[in-house]
Order: C-alpha cells, then sequence, then structure tokens
C-alpha cells in the first residue's frame, strides 16, 4: 500500500500532477473528515486542504519514508496545518466553542480507504473505553491541539499533572487498540 | 525558566511554543533522551487517531477548487527556507523528518486559463456579434440608399479578408440613464471597425432606432444602427471605410431617433464618449 504512495510522491516531486491528483483523490475524504473533525467548520476545511496540498506541491513539507508511513505523515501535517488556521481564525475573534456549518453527516458516508476502514470502528471504540476524563484529554490535546496550561484550566487539574494523565490516557487507547478486535473490556 | 525543559514536550508537539522557546527546547532536546522518547511515544500512540473520523462527504467541487489552487502556486518558490517557517519546522522536527529539499519541481508551462486578457473575451463577443451585425448592416446599407443621401456609398459585396485585429481605442460610453455600452475601434488590415455593444437599453418604440455616431468635431457622422432586444441589448459593428478618410475622431455617442434615417441626431443623446 504504501509503496504505491511513495512511489507516487516521488512522481509528485517530479513535477508530476496526475500524481499529486492521484494522492488527492485517496486522502481527500479521510483528510476532509479528519479536519472536520478538528475545526468542525466547513469553510476552514477547505481552507486547510488547499494549504495542505500546497505544502505538498511546492515542497514545504517533504515526506521521508524512512521515518514513517506517507499516511501518518500526510495526516500530522494535516493536523499542524488546521491548528495552525484554526488557531490563527480564533484569535479573528471567533468564540473558541462555536462551531459553524458543521456538515451533515451524509448516510451513505463510508470510509473509503482500507487502513481508514479497518482502524475506524476499532478507534471510535477504543476511545470509548477510556474515562470521560481521559476522553476529555485526548480531545483537548490532539483534536484541539491546546496548551498544557489550556487543557488544565479546562479540566480543571493542575498543570503539573497534564502531562502525565495525558500519557496515560494515551496508553490506556492503545492498549485498547491493540487488544482491539472483539469487545474489550477490562481497563 | 519558569518551568523545566521537560514540562514543554506537549506544547511543543501542539506547536504553542514561541520561536525561542521551540529553539530553546530543540536544544535541549539533543541532550535530553526522556524528551525524545516522550515525543515518540505521543507520535506513536496518536498515529491512528485521525481514524476515529467519521467518513464526511467533501463539498461539491472542492477537489478542483483545491487542485486549482495548488497549481496556481507552481513551485518556483523553493528560495523559501524551510526553517524560516516556524509551524513547517515544527512539522519536520516533530516527525522527524527530513528538512527540505532544494528541488524545483516546476513545469515549463504556468496554467494560464486565469491570466486571458478579458479584452480578448470581449473581442471573441465581438466577433460574434459581428457576424451578426453584418445581417444588419446589410439592410441598413438598403436603406441607407433609399434616403437618397448618399454621403460615402459603401462599395458593395467586398470581399472578405483574412485579417488581423487589434483595438486601438476602447470606450466606455456614459449617459444619464441606467444604459452602459462599449464602443472599440479595430483595426484591420482594410480599413477599421468599430464596433459597439450596449446593455440596459430601454425599449424602443414603433420605429424607433439607436444610432451611433461618431463626431469630428461638433459634427456628426452615422456610424451604425441598431435596436434592443428583450433583455434591452445591442450592438453594432460598422464598416469604417464608409466614412471620411483620415478623420480624427472626438467623440462616439448612442442618440434614440425616431426611425433610421435621421442624417443627424434628432433624438435625444444618450450615451457619449471621448475618443
Amino acid at each position: 500500500m504504501s509503496n504505491q504512495d511513495l512511489e507516487l510522491y516521488h512522481q509528485m516531486t517530479g513535477g508530476n500532477k496526475q500524481a499529486l491528483e492521484a494522492i488527492y483523490d485517496k486522502y481527500e475524504r479521510l483528510l476532509y473528515s479528519f479536519v472536520i473533525k478538528l475545526s468542525g467548520d466547513q469553510t476552514l476545511a477547505e481552507e486547510v486542504m488547499q494549504e495542505v496540498f500546497i505544502k505538498l506541491w511546492t515542497n514545504k513539507a517533504t515526506y521521508d519514508e524512512t521515518k514513517g508511513k506517507f499516511s501518518s505523515w500526510i495526516v500530522t501535517i494535516t493536523r499542524y496545518t488546521a491548528i495552525d488556521i484554526i488557531r490563527k481564525n480564533k484569535n479573528q475573534a471567533i468564540a473558541l466553542e462555536e462551531e459553524t456549518d458543521l456538515p451533515e453527516q451524509v448516510g451513505d458516508s463510508t470510509e473509503d480507504l482500507v487502513e481508514w476502514k479497518e482502524q475506524g470502528e476499532k478507534v471510535r471504540r477504543a476511545v470509548k473505553e477510556l474515562s470521560e476524563e481521559q476522553k476529555q484529554m485526548v480531545d483537548l490535546f490532539y483534536f484541539k491541539g491546546l496548551s498544557q496550561r489550556e487543557i488544565s484550566e479546562t479540566c480543571n487539574l493542575p498543570l503539573g499533572t497534564i502531562k502525565g494523565r495525558l500519557r496515560l490516557a494515551l496508553k490506556h487507547l492503545k492498549s485498547h487498540l491493540s487488544k482491539g478486535k472483539g469487545g474489550v473490556h477490562d481497563a | 525558566m519558569m518551568r523545566n525543559e521537560c514540562e514543554k514536550v506537549i506544547d511543543y508537539y501542539n506547536n504553542q511554543l514561541t520561536e525561542s522557546e521551540q529553539n530553546e527546547f530543540e536544544n535541549h532536546l539533543e541532550s535530553c533522551d526522556e524528551c525524545r522518547e516522550e515525543l515518540a511515544e505521543l507520535r506513536a500512540l496518536t498515529e491512528d487517531l485521525a481514524f476515529a473520523s467519521e467518513p464526511v462527504n467533501p463539498p461539491e467541487g472542492m477537489k478542483d477548487r483545491v487542485l486549482g489552487a495548488v497549481f496556481a502556486e507552481e513551485s518556483n518558490d523553493t528560495s523559501e527556507e524551510e526553517s524560516d517557517h516556524s509551524d513547517d519546522h515544527h512539522d519536520s522536527s516533530v516527525v522527524a523528518f527530513e528538512p527540505k529539499k532544494d528541488k524545483d519541481v516546476s513545469e515549463p508551462e504556468q496554467s494560464s486559463q486565469k491570466n486571458k486578457k478579458p479584452w480578448l473575451l470581449r473581442g471573441l463577443a465581438a466577433a460574434l456579434i459581428l457576424s451578426i451585425a453584418g445581417n444588419l448592416y446589410a439592410v441598413m446599407n438598403e436603406q441607407e440608399s433609399a434616403t437618397q443621401e448618399p454621403v460615402e456609398q459603401p462599395e458593395p459585396d467586398k470581399e472578405p479578408t483574412i485579417s488581423t485585429d487589434e483595438i486601438t481605442t476602447k470606450v466606455q460610453l456614459q449617459g444619464e440613464t441606467d444604459a452602459q455600452a462599449t464602443a472599440s475601434l479595430i483595426q484591420q488590415e482594410d480599413g477599421n471597425l468599430l464596433t459597439l455593444q450596449a446593455e440596459a437599453l430601454e425599449q424602443l418604440e414603433g420605429e424607433e432606432v439607436y444610432q451611433v455616431w461618431l463626431m469630428e468635431g461638433k459634427k456628426p457622422y452615422r456610424a451604425g444602427t441598431f435596436v434592443a432586444n428583450e433583455d434591452g441589448e445591442g450592438a453594432v459593428a460598422y464598416a469604417m471605410e464608409q466614412l471620411p478618410e483620415g478623420t480624427n475622431w472626438d467623440a462616439v455617442a448612442i442618440s434614440r431617433e425616431p426611425d433610421a434615417t435621421s442624417q443627424t441626431p434628432q433624438g435625444k443623446v444618450i450615451l457619449q464618449a471621448e475618443l
């Protein structure tokens, strides 16, 4: 799977527009859905998509296959781009909680990537296994990209405990995930 | 100072540090195995989280818009150093990918659709109108000869020639009504052509027409006659060889005339512009 990504990526860095388009086609839905989850805003999500693919196309972000999967990389780039743009928007006096024009989740929506299809349900199930506080921490940290202080204030927890609690939450999540396939019961 | 560097892992990961804090932390990273491990761990522990996203259908046409913007960007901006850009820098350090390679990937051709000059398109429109106006013109000529006042009789049945046209003058006509018009003088190999397009014209009544005039000082010359369609649009294409050669035209005007025979403006001038 990632061999194909890698090949496309190399073609793209050589200036092949079709290769970029193929990468776009492959990841459009995952990345868009991801940014919607991060931002809750359609207009912003499209802006992020554009920014991400500009970074790819202009080689401002460069993938190195020795460091991990292409899909992880492009997700990471997307996350940073989204957090960055969300933060800029927030500075322009947009309320933190404001979730504008959240698109309807259409009934026939499906994960179009094998990886997503395989992992999606598992990850969602693993998240459900977390305590409310842990869920919130993961959300604020990963999906909202907040600072340690913001997380501590939002959760009403001492600043010094955030890192430890977060790591614990993430480890739980991972262990639920790796146990994975069927129902998971112990915590 | 306030905080131990090791307490900045989360903020570093979420790109929440100022540039100087970030540099400091990166220096610290080189000597602190623990922080490096924590960062790697955060990365590993979160790597599947994006898959938790519920699938959402992208809006219609997003692909075209996004890729359109991307390819318009082209990649000739490789001069921009990655380190100038704090978040990109961050992307690469957190994920520990290599910094940007200096590679020029630009394609020679620039997508130029957007750059097409508007007048080119207008020229095209004018050419289209020309073929319509040609017919009108034939009708007008019959009328003109019927009035027995041959100002300058046009040569009949001139052979069409292939020529490269060029706009020499283009003006917007102004008036008191909402009506607007654009007139262009087009230089062709075998003479000049006046084209004019008007819109938001008032509807005519009975035999009324709109008459285009070219003015030499105060002297008007007929330069095409037209009527408004249902949408209030009208146009003419007028071969200027019918007019005295070498005249320095001062203005172009449109008047509303009782019929198509006026040799000087009888009705009100609704639009005009200096040339």
